[in-house]
């Protein structure tokens, strides 16, 4: 018997171990080439012959990087911010309240979860247009906002429902009004829900191109993900290689430093989003 | 407590609906009115630019029959997510099963089968196109150091393999979130049942078949519902990696509207198929969970 677990457990670690080298082996690869000399693009499954950094210095000049880092971490946090308030406030009443308004919301807001961005797109610029809003950095923001609010207002109504309605009433009799009750008690109570909507809508958002790629015209404001559209030239130009490589892994860099530091909010924000939800 | 509820109640007082007005205003110009601005546009020989444009009719929609748009997009679509929804959820569902087993350094496969989620999807184009690159790229220089031809591999130049590989691609990034939440359920799973189970003589398969995903049917459903969304959605590597060719083997439905859109200025035949698509995702959406729901009682 424990022969036959052993061997079984040995049996989930080849297939695990094997998996796990057929998927990361582009990204070994990537990170391999991305350390060599400029140019140098002999075949790159020789891995790590040569330790350079010239195609990061070339790669991050290109990307302009410290600025598309900071435009990225501006529009990503701003939005991240504006989503988690105005999505939490908008499901407390639809979490709270048992009424027809309160339904009609609820189905109101998980209808647009089913609605692509590219396909808003047209109107949306249409209108970006004529109501005057210029061309920033910030103007993605909009979008970015209004996509996440399906989910995030879903998210909270599901986990708004697990506080106790007691903790509330103790807080109006101590004469706290409407706004104390859900930013001081209420708000502090869905911290995994946050935690939540951060990690999920952070990723896409950060790793969005599409509506930067849209509304954002000049260079200096773009975000990372639109800084390394510029090399969409380069990519069947294997003597450029390396730079790519080394501009793929800039790019992708902030977020596996962030994963390395909070691992378990984000496997337990990704799960708890989709089982609450 | 539910009639409080219904009657005029004190702690919840019906100017709450305060709270959501910010959310709904921003929702409605952002998401729903552009909705029905497609239904308009859908009409018109709109171009982007001149706003004096006139009302057609249904020929936006008849042209897209006529010049084959529908039927190569609708096919691509449909494989598109078929494959994606079986090859992700299988992938990551078995991914799970073994990775709920008491087994040492869980932590780190579990990190390697994540880690493609977090590339943006521009990277893992470049990335995936460098794997696919016939001759120098790393599945032909794999095939060269093995003694295959790897100049003649060229998955995305073939009509009949362009498609197939995006989806892999696809697939490679999703499988990971897709496993995470496959993981969580199967952590619910009370112990005691499959003790249960295992004294009343269940093999390691019956036990898989006939308690382990009856248990966590809640849980395949919403990841298969992602994933239909997904791959209904379906556009970035389109974008980046075919640009919709060779023909139109990869055009995608998302990837037809936005290149109707801003490569031939064509904004009224792009709503029409837009209004397509939006019908086409709500019809599968709803169909899916009502599916869905019966198989989870049968279960």
């Amino acid at each position: 018997m424990k022969r036959n677990v052993s061997i079984q457990n040995l049996l989930i670690h080849l297939i695990l171990i094997i998996y796990c080298i057929v998927v990361l082996a582009p990204l070994i690869i990537v990170l391999s080439g991305s350390l060599r000399h400029v140019g140098n693009n002999q075949n790159f499954l020789n891995l790590f012959t040569q330790f350079s950094l010239e195609s990061y210095q070339v790669a991050f000049q290109r990307m302009n990087f410290w600025q598309a880092f900071l435009n990225s971490v501006m529009t990503t946090g701003g939005s991240l911010i504006i989503i988690v308030i105005i999505g939490s406030a908008a499901a407390y009443p639809i979490s709270r309240i048992k009424s027809k308004l309160s339904r009609f919301l609820y189905y109101f807001f998980i209808a647009g979860l089913v609605i692509p961005a590219q396909m808003t797109i047209i109107p949306v610029t249409q209108m970006i247009s004529t109501l005057n809003i210029p061309n920033t950095r910030f103007t993605p923001m909009l979008m970015f906002i209004t996509c996440s609010l399906p989910f995030t207002t879903f998210l909270y109504t599901g986990f708004l429902k697990g506080v106790p309605v007691e903790v509330e009433e103790a807080a109006y009799i101590d004469g706290a009004n409407l706004c104390k009750r859900f930013f001081n008690i209420v708000f502090p109570l869905l911290k995994p829900a946050t935690v939540s909507v951060i990690i999920t809508q952070g990723i896409w958002i950060w790793n969005d191109y599409f509506f930067p790629m849209v509304f954002v015209s000049k260079t200096k404001q773009y975000s990372l993900p639109v800084a390394l559209l510029q090399f969409l030239g380069d990519k069947e130009n294997p003597a450029q290689w390396t730079v790519l490589f080394a501009a793929c892994i800039l790019c992708a860099l902030p977020l596996i430093i962030l994963f390395g530091i909070f691992q378990k909010q984000f496997v337990n924000g990704v799960a708890a989003g989709a089982v609450k939800g | 407590m539910k009639k409080k509820n219904q009657t005029k109640s004190l702690t919840m007082p019906k100017k709450m609906f305060w709270f959501s007005t910010p959310a709904v205003i921003m929702y409605t110009i952002f998401w729903i009115f552009p909705v029905f601005q497609l239904l308009r546009y859908s009409f018109t020989n709109f171009n982007g630019v001149n706003q004096n444009y006139d009302f057609i009719g249904l020929k936006n929609y008849m042209a897209l029959l006529k010049d084959g748009t529908l039927q190569s997009v609708l096919p691509n679509t449909l494989i598109y997510t078929i494959v994606m929804v079986v090859g992700s959820n299988v992938l990551a569902l078995v991914l799970a099963l073994l990775l709920n087993s008491k087994i040492k350094g869980k932590g780190i496969y579990r990190t390697g089968v994540y880690l493609p989620t977090l590339f943006s999807a521009i990277v893992i184009g470049f990335i995936w196109t460098y794997v696919y690159m016939p001759g120098d790229g790393m599945i032909a220089s794999i095939m060269n150091s093995i003694g295959l031809d790897g100049d003649k591999f060229n998955i995305l130049a073939n009509f009949n393999t362009a498609l197939y590989a995006i989806i892999a691609v696809d697939i490679w990034k999703q499988v990971g979130t897709t496993m995470i939440i496959y993981l969580a359920g199967l952590q619910t799973i009370d112990t005691s049942l499959l003790e249960a189970s295992q004294i009343d003589g269940c093999t390691g398969w019956q036990m898989i078949r006939h308690v382990k995903l009856p248990l966590i049917s809640a849980t395949i459903t919403i990841n298969v519902v992602l994933s239909v969304i997904n791959g209904l959605k379906a556009y970035d590597y389109a974008f980046i990696m075919t640009n919709g060719g060779p023909g139109k083997s990869t055009n995608t439905l998302m990837f037809a509207i936005y290149k109707l859109a801003f490569n031939e200025q064509m904004m009224g035949k792009s709503a029409a198929l837009s209004m397509i698509a939006f019908v086409l995702i709500i019809t599968i959406t709803i169909g899916m969970l009502i599916f869905m729901n019966k198989r989870e009682v049968e279960l």
